[in-house]
């Protein structure tokens, strides 16, 4: 008798401690060791397979690019043609920012440790912004060799080389658009960004023309949960529109040059045409990375993400029950979809600072959707 | 009830940040009273342990900051601190949305005005860029009338270079700028942004000078541009003036104490690396005149591997910066230390989620999460943390206390 009682109490008792052991905000709020990396696990996976599947987009990317290079380099040396070959360099340049994407978005994925307390989802940005310095510097090569052009004064432009090398960079260039720009709008709003740039370039030895090719460069940018599915549909179809201009800006380039091409090709005395192509496109290419650019120095120099009304989330933090003021409110992004925000909070001496804080961190997690948030809460000097 | 909106206070005084607390015991922000500004780590535990002459300062220059242990000197730069201490509470909105829509010309003219207005190395650098571009032109206008495609190509060299240099300027300058709603831990990452662009285009350099050392070696034309002598000659004298300019950075391995430390050191090694590769130039043209085969391939193999070396330190610590890595200077051991003083006071449970990291060098931010016993003094475990990390020199720290 007694130890059935003790039994049905023992097992009343564990009833209740799985009835406790519900997810409290304790258990949410702690995940598990001091430096543990910026990710749920639930988000852990997701991240995991989007990661995987642009990684493979850009691997096959890459080995494209290479069958490219070695069919112009095997072609330029049966021509004879040192164009060809130059472009064939120029893919390698290509090669060369897309492994740079690459390794950036596969080193995303590493484990947090102690030094790099917020895990390596910054590396990212700093890889965006390497292969963008690499357009700049590239574009500035090859202004600088349409110059060159110019002081040596060419005489033979062949029309005809321009456009069939262009149309091929045309066609590479379509093909990479349908690869990488290819997206099923899923719910939890997988974005792979494009940004594609384009490169002239020319050879004065006796012959001359430019050609562009452009190629599109992957960053990845995750979405968040599934709550806010039509702002993700907004925020998706703004980042497949912008891929699909800027890799559409490159093919107009393309058929410009194309168009170029022709022009010489019939009137072989306007040479001046090249130079004016290069100078217009490259022009194009510059103006199109600087809307990147920017959303990087925006990560890169801490500052409030864009989406976020920071005025509003502070009124609405002081509209809680309880708060008397906020301070320091920094919120800042790690990577673009991975925001995160510390401030001061002070309450009522009255208050209860457990349900403050709840309150305050489920407004914050509801309404603005960050979820890396860490509130210091003060209490206010009883008067 | 209290207003939000705090005046910030420009001399780091004793203003806390809470409108309504009086008590400084409350301000968590560990402002110093009696206007001291705040003091860089006390070092006790980095690798500079030895700050003992730390208030010595001179306005008009200052010794290179050593990475060893004997001597160590800082200096105090009040005129610039100042201008930074108030990040108390503004109003988001207000000066928020301006500052997106400034335009180019009106940043363009505030630059011009703080260089006139700004301290010595910000005009040393408007003075080096002046010159620069000067040379630059009257190189370009040489080259294109007299047809010699060497002085057009270092002429396009030397005007990328200045691009970059004006970009560090405007860094300099811009750096001062008070936080505001958008950037709400103001602008002085752009220093970091600034020595990063000049890192990774010296990188870039580098790497372009083995290319052509190899395509000189497959090719295995020497040209004897002779013509190229006078401009590599002038080319040199003018970087040499700019390396004595920043010559207390003149250094590959610096301790960084302030943002302005790393845009300096890049615009240093900069210019230093432009006169290698002039020197580099001028030695070439004589080897080859002595009639050494192959002198150019050497001299431009030497020049990219000593660029290379020279510049890699310094891009690995701006890059670590921008890579939201702990803060160099302190030690894993330190934060373990910490750690365990943290989880050894008798009402915490367990530190989860901790994290640091440097806005720029000198400022380090952190956060906390503690899982404190129930009915556990908020208080006094707030304080304790607080001054903990403050020895490790981390100022901005928030502590999330969830009680169990």
């Amino acid at each position: 008798m007694e130890t059935q009682c003790s039994q049905q109490s023992s097992i009343t008792e564990i009833g209740e401690m799985l009835q406790v052991a519900e997810p409290t905000h304790a258990d949410i709020k702690t995940c598990g060791g001091p430096t543990c990396g910026l990710s749920n696990s639930g988000r852990e996976s997701k991240d995991a397979k989007e990661r995987s599947a642009s990684i493979r987009k850009l691997f096959i990317a890459v080995l494209l690019c290479m069958i490219f290079m070695c069919i112009e380099v095997v072609g330029g040396i049966k021509a004879n043609s040192l164009a060809i070959l130059t472009d064939a360099a120029h893919l390698l340049s290509d090669i060369a920012a897309f492994a740079i994407s690459l390794f950036s978005i596969w080193a995303a994925g590493w484990e947090a440790t102690p030094r790099q307390s917020y895990g390596f989802y910054r590396i990212e940005i700093l890889g965006a912004l390497v292969s963008i310095q690499l357009i700049w510097l590239l574009t500035g090569i090859i202004l600088y060799e349409a110059v060159m052009r110019l002081i040596h004064g060419t005489n033979l432009v062949h029309g005809k080389l321009m456009f069939a090398v262009a149309a091929f960079g045309l066609f590479v260039n379509i093909i990479m658009v349908v690869l990488l720009g290819h997206n099923h709008g899923h719910g939890h709003g997988h974005q792979a960004h494009g940004h594609g740039h384009g490169h002239g370039h020319g050879h004065d030895h006796g012959h001359d023309h430019g050609q562009h090719r452009s190629h599109s460069i992957d960053i990845n940018i995750t979405g968040e949960n599934d709550e806010r599915k039509s702002q993700q549909q907004k925020k998706q179809s703004i980042n497949i529109r912008s891929a699909y201009l800027h890799v559409l800006g490159d093919s107009i380039q393309s058929v410009g040059v194309m168009i170029g091409g022709v022009i010489i090709w019939c009137k072989p005395e306007w040479k001046i045409v090249d130079l004016l192509c290069t100078l217009m496109f490259s022009l194009i290419v510059l103006i199109t990375t600087i809307n990147m650019l920017r959303n990087i120095l925006l990560v890169l120099m801490e500052s409030t993400p864009r989406e976020i009304d920071a005025t509003k989330l502070e009124k609405g933090m002081c509209e809680v029950d309880g708060v008397v003021a906020v301070h320091e409110l920094h919120i800042w992004a790690i990577t673009i979809g991975k925001v995160l925000l510390a401030c001061h909070v002070t309450i009522k001496p009255e208050a209860d600072s457990e349900h403050v804080l709840d309150q305050v961190i489920g407004y914050i997690r509801k309404e603005y959707n960050i979820s890396h948030v860490t509130i210091q809460v003060e209490r206010e000097k009883a008067l | 009830m209290a207003d939000f909106t705090v005046s910030s206070e420009p001399n780091g005084g004793t203003g806390s940040s809470f409108t309504s607390a009086p008590a400084t015991q409350d301000s968590f922000k560990h402002r110093l009273p009696d206007g001291e500004t705040q003091r860089p780590w006390s070092g006790r535990y980095g690798i500079d342990s030895g700050d003992r002459r730390f208030s010595f300062s001179r306005n008009q220059s200052f010794k290179p900051h050593l990475l060893r242990n004997d001597s160590c000197i800082g200096i105090n730069h009040p005129e610039e601190e100042e201008l930074w201490e108030g990040h108390g509470k503004k109003e988001f909105g207000g000066t928020g949305n301006g500052v997106r829509n400034r335009s180019v010309l009106y940043q363009m003219a505030s630059v011009l005005l703080a260089v006139r207005s700004g301290n010595r190395q910000v005009r040393r650098l408007a003075l080096m860029i002046s010159l620069n571009v000067a040379y630059s032109t009257v190189e370009l206008m040489i080259g294109l009338l007299t047809g010699r495609v060497g002085l057009v190509s270092d002429s396009f060299h030397l005007t990328f270079g200045c691009g970059l240099l004006t970009f560090s300027l405007f860094a300099m300058t811009a750096a001062h700028k008070k936080p505001d709603g958008i950037y709400t831990y103001g602008y002085k990452r752009l220093e970091v942004l600034a020595a990063f662009t000049n890192a990774l285009f010296l990188l870039f350099m580098s790497f372009s000078l083995a290319v052509e050392a190899l395509h000189a070696f497959i090719q295995d034309e020497s040209e004897h541009k002779h013509y190229l002598i006078v401009s590599a000659v002038t080319n040199l004298l003018v970087n040499l003036l700019g390396v004595w300019f920043f010559r207390n950075y003149a250094r590959v391995n610096i301790a960084y104490r302030k943002a302005e430390d790393m845009n300096c050191h890049s615009i240093c090694l900069h210019v230093l690396a432009d006169s290698i590769r002039s020197a580099g130039l001028v030695l070439a043209s004589w080897l080859l005149s002595l009639g050494i085969e192959n002198a150019e391939v050497l001299c431009l193999g030497l020049v990219s591997a000593a660029v290379f070396v020279v510049i890699l330190p310094l891009f690995r610590a701006t890059g670590g910066v921008l890579l939201q890595q702990v803060p160099a200077n302190v030690p894993t051991s330190a934060f373990n230390k910490c750690l365990r003083q943290v989880t050894a006071l008798e009402d915490v449970s367990e530190v989860t989620r901790s994290r640091f990291w440097e806005l720029v060098p000198g400022r380090a931010v952190g956060s906390l999460s503690i899982l404190v016993k129930g009915g556990g003094n908020d208080h006094s475990v707030l304080h304790y943390v607080h001054e903990l990390y403050h020895d490790l020199g981390i100022q901005d720290l928030t502590v999330q206390t969830d009680h169990v």
